[in-house]
């Protein structure tokens, strides 16, 4: 006999299952919604998904040596984090958004607080409310098909307008890259079926957000109203990827009760009452915050300490559910509670001015390119014919262009004097380009502001310049033709800003949509 | 319906094709015999021998010396070589009795002679299965004479009959109740007598579908014992696994199944029982399944207690190709003990010899992660047990929280745990070293009290 044999305490054998497969689990059960992502917003989303994963690994690996750490990538966790991430942005952020976002998540939220396991918050909602609070505009424009007033359906929902049920459900009404209601949910029973996640927090959520929102929504139980608010708002990627994270979600199942009710209550005073879009994620990193304490209260009995259980007469039946649990679980629901009435108080107080200066803005720029308006109002026809595009990209011979809205110009008297549409081409350099156009009644094109322009500066950005844009302004055309070559001597042609031809032909065709639609629908 | 089962539990590879259709082999050992004195749960028996005795197959060569403790039996004839120091299968060294083997077999006087247990009292019952030195075969060791007396006898309501085998490799107790079903069947009678109000069942695993017919054939003709067939799940043959299956209640640690009416007897041990009381033949004989992918022919052997492990190894066959194992045990993957050296006894609680060509245990360390908090060592724990919060109130050295908070004493090294975390983390080794801990504590206390009074 030659060799030592190995000994050691048992077990012995080990089951299959190791962290590389969860996490693999994990993004298998979002490949759904990222595939529809991509199918509903283009390769921008797929761009915006591998930039948030290859952040996320490379500031995984960058700590690790740093440190003199260990390589802990291959458990595939990083990956995770950037697809949950990616998945709860707008395809049209600027490509650093998913880039410093997953470096937040890793180093910040995961790795400074001794890496896998030990992060006391999801790591990806934490890195998409820091990019909220330091990227706001960016981060809350849904482009494609929404700007400056038009709004993602969440949004028309809480003005009472009404939404696209079906859009929402297959993800192509505006929002994040994961959208997609159906790919959500198809993940989200995978993830059960798997045994990855337990059904007792994604049913606690939505069971009570929906309950929330049947007492406090002034809809009574009408469940179309219900259910567009859970299909909204990124709602079902709380309930299934966000909530359901075990590092930071409680152990025990009555825990998980608790915890998930609380999302659930704080998701529909958020979304009620709060800041409607981001309710879902501000909700969940509470109820992240309460988790230890949750654990400390709410801890799962052995069976032999349970009701059922035949115990000695000195020691008295134990239950799986102490009343003495009951205590700490209604304080820790109010405190809860408490804090997030409290942060949708701050909110609704800064809105009202926050919305005034926006429409502030909005009717600044509307009143600069129609002077002889003294009021602007909307016309519920023309209304009715925005409404009918669907947020789908106008026309066929402008790009990828966006009517948001019209507006009628009144002067003193009342009469209409005009015309202003605001419209957006998603066809920039670096993004969206929203602008204002006004026509007189008399045909005359009065002039354009741009509301939302973020081209390369002395490029693109050079198309706010009063030598680009007033080209526009006093001549009467059907369309305009962009000239690269420059030295326009026709109204309709309109001289490229040297050196951004595709900043300028984003501008031109955004006008030509805007120009095409009130031919088309004004008398 | 769905069918009864314990709450919790995992699903190992079975592993038992390698010897599950083997019949047994009778094997005699030709080589020493050596008998630990501490074998079973209790203390230590006292030798009746000294070195140049000789002694007959059957004798009684060391006595039970407290109310926990066991008789041992000589499974050879030959002459006593020495009282010394031995190495045992867990790799202490303990006080032996080594026999020199003269191969002749001679038993002692009276083995054998026929006795129908209905013509003895209870208290001759368990006087004879005290003689015999029975002990649970299934693994623990626990002195069976002292199980089967509580202090109520008509408290008792179930006697429990444990064929699970949930252990993975093993198949001992399978070829045990497809041959010997009706002597389990006598010995479940013998016990079902000690026991006025209990009723007799009978758990086997679905795994080992010749055994449940063979166990229900013979228990046919027996009003009040049923064979349960079990969904096979590990820790199905755990002791408080087989009671919540049968009976649907729970205890705690400090609780002995008596206590909430049960006996549960592993199949080896409840036939030792019959062979003792209705055969006169104390335990000198075991089933042994000898088992892995590292040993050339896997079997199962009706052999003596006492055999060294390297006979059983070459009788075998040796190491498959003659490569080395990496991995020798006592016992299954799950709960049994690795050993280092075949220079060890055969014990009477010994089921298996398992020789693994993989070393599990050191692939996992090689992908060890953080916890990630899955809770899937809760799912699984047959104790309903939350091994991840005890796992961290241990490695935060909060022994206090372990125990009283997260009650970590309920744990019964099941392994479940360990086995399913996706992140590697020794769960159950560790829980081991807390429990010790915390004992080893409370053992230190009781003494300061002792010597304050």
């Amino acid at each position: 006999m030659s060799g030592l044999y190995q000994v050691s305490t048992s077990p012995h054998t080990r089951g299959k299952l190791d962290t590389q497969k969860v996490m693999l689990d994990v993004q298998i059960a979002l490949i759904p919604a990222a595939v529809m992502g991509v199918i509903n917003y283009g390769f921008r989303a797929l761009l915006v998904i591998l930039l948030a994963m290859a952040s996320a690994y490379a500031s995984e690996a960058l700590f690790c040596i740093a440190a003199k750490r260990e390589l802990t990538i291959r458990d595939l966790s990083a990956g995770v984090t950037g697809l949950l991430l990616a998945l709860c942005l707008s395809p049209s952020v600027p490509w650093y958004i998913p880039v410093l976002g997953s470096a937040f998540a890793i180093l910040f939220v995961k790795c400074f607080f001794g890496g896998l396991g030990k992060n006391f918050m999801n790591p990806a909602l934490a890195a998409r409310c820091f990019l909220l609070i330091s990227f706001g505009s960016v981060m809350t424009n849904y482009s494609v098909s929404d700007a400056v007033s038009s709004a993602t359906p969440l949004a028309s929902l809480l003005q009472d307008k009404t939404v696209n049920l079906s859009a929402m459900f297959w993800g192509s009404a505006s929002g994040v890259i994961g959208s997609s209601v159906f790919a959500l949910l198809l993940g989200g029973i995978y993830l059960i079926l798997v045994d990855a996640i337990s059904w007792e927090i994604p049913v606690s959520i939505l069971v009570s957000f929906a309950a929330f929102i049947a007492i406090f929504g002034r809809h009574g139980l009408d469940p179309m109203y219900i259910i567009a608010h859970i299909f909204g708002g990124s709602a079902v990627m709380s309930a299934f990827f966000m909530a359901t994270d075990p590092v930071t979600n409680p152990v025990s199942p009555a825990g998980q009760l608790l915890y998930g009710v609380i999302i659930g209550i704080l998701t529909g005073i958020f979304r009620l009452y709060g800041s409607a879009a981001d309710s879902g994620s501000y909700a969940v990193i509470v109820a992240n915050l309460a988790t230890p304490l949750i654990d400390e209260y709410f801890i799962t009995l052995p069976f032999g300490y349970r009701k059922n259980a035949q115990v000695d007469k000195n020691v008295g039946a134990g239950r799986a559910f102490s009343p003495k649990m009951l205590g700490p679980a209604v304080s820790l629901f109010v405190i809860t509670i408490l804090a997030g009435v409290g942060l949708a108080g701050v909110f609704n107080m800064t809105r009202g001015t926050i919305e005034e200066q926006e429409l502030k803005a909005k009717l600044a720029s509307y009143s600069t390119v129609l002077t002889e308006a003294e009021t602007f109002e909307y016309d519920e026809s023309l209304n009715t014919a925005v409404a009918e595009l669907g947020g789908k990209v106008y026309g066929t011979d402008f790009g990828r262009s966006y009517i948001n809205e019209i507006a009628v110009g009144k002067d003193a008297a009342g009469e209409t004097v005009g015309h202003v549409v605001s419209v957006t081409s998603a066809d920039g350099f670096d993004g969206n380009i929203t602008l204002s156009l006004g026509v007189g009644t008399d045909g005359v094109i009065r002039g354009i502001e741009f509301t939302e322009l973020a081209e390369t500066a002395g490029m693109g950005m050079r198309c706010a310049e009063p030598e680009f844009k007033d080209q526009f302004a006093g001549v009467s055309v059907e369309q305009f033709v962009l000239n690269k070559a420059g030295g326009s001597t026709e109204d309709y042609e309109i001289d490229s800003v040297s050196g951004a031809s595709v900043s300028s032909g984003a501008v031109v065709n955004a006008v030509n949509a805007a120009l095409d639609f009130i031919h088309a629908n004004v008398g | 319906m769905a069918r009864k089962t314990f709450r919790g539990g995992v699903h190992p590879e079975g592993h038992k094709e390698l010897s599950r259709d083997a019949s047994f082999e009778v094997y005699l050992p030709k080589g020493p015999m050596v008998y630990p004195l501490a074998q079973h749960i209790g203390r230590p028996s006292t030798p009746v021998v000294k070195k140049g005795d000789r002694v007959l197959a059957g004798q009684i060569i060391a006595e039970a010396s407290a109310f926990v403790s066991a008789n041992i039996v000589s499974g050879c004839s030959g002459t006593v070589k020495a009282v010394d120091r031995y190495r045992t299968i867990g790799g202490t060294y303990s006080d032996a009795i080594i026999i020199d083997n003269d191969g002749l077999y001679e038993e002692a006087p009276g083995i054998g002679k026929a006795c129908d247990y209905r013509s003895l009292s209870n208290q001759e019952i368990l006087d004879k299965i005290k003689a015999a030195g029975i002990v649970g075969m299934g693994g623990a060791g626990f002195p069976t004479h002292v199980k089967l007396a509580p202090k109520d006898p008509s408290a008792i309501h179930y006697v429990i009959a444990n064929g699970a085998e949930c252990e993975p490799y093993i198949t001992c107790d399978d070829q045990l109740m497809r041959n010997y079903a009706d002597e389990i069947i006598a010995g479940m009678m013998i016990i079902l007598k000690l026991f006025p109000n209990a009723s007799g069942h009978i758990v086997i695993e679905d795994n080992k579908p010749e055994a449940i017919a063979a166990m229900q054939k013979a228990a046919s003709r027996i009003g009040n014992i049923k064979v349960i067939s079990a969904p096979v799940k590990y820790p199905q043959g755990g002791e408080r696994s087989c009671i919540s299956l049968v009976t649907g209640i729970d205890y705690r640690i400090s609780q002995l199944p008596a206590d909430v009416g049960c006996v549960v007897d592993n199949v080896g041990t409840i036939r030792a029982i019959y062979k003792a009381v209705c055969e006169s033949t104390p335990l000198m004989e075991r089933g042994v399944t000898i088992t892995g992918e590292a040993i050339a022919r896997p079997c199962n052997l009706l052999t003596r207690i006492g055999v060294l492990c390297s006979e059983l190894h070459e009788y075998a066959g040796g190491f498959r190709d003659g490569k080395q194992a990496v991995k020798m045990l006592a016992g299954g993957p799950m709960m049994g003990v690795a050993f280092d050296s075949l220079d060890v006894p055969l014990q009477k609680n010994n089921n298996a010899l398992t020789f693994l060509q993989r070393d599990e245990v050191a692939e996992a360390e090689k992908i060890r992660t953080n916890c990630i908090r899955c809770g899937r060592c809760a799912r699984v724990c047959p104790m309903g047990l939350t091994p991840q919060l005890m796992c961290m109130a241990y490695e935060r050295g909060e022994l206090d929280r372990f125990e009283h908070k997260f009650h970590g004493l309920e744990c019964i090294s099941c392994g479940s745990c360990t086995f399913i975390c996706p992140a590697r983390k020794p769960l159950t080794q560790e829980f081991k070293v807390a429990k010790a801990e915390i004992m080893a504590i409370k053992r230190a206390e009781k003494e300061k009290e002792g010597a304050k009074a």
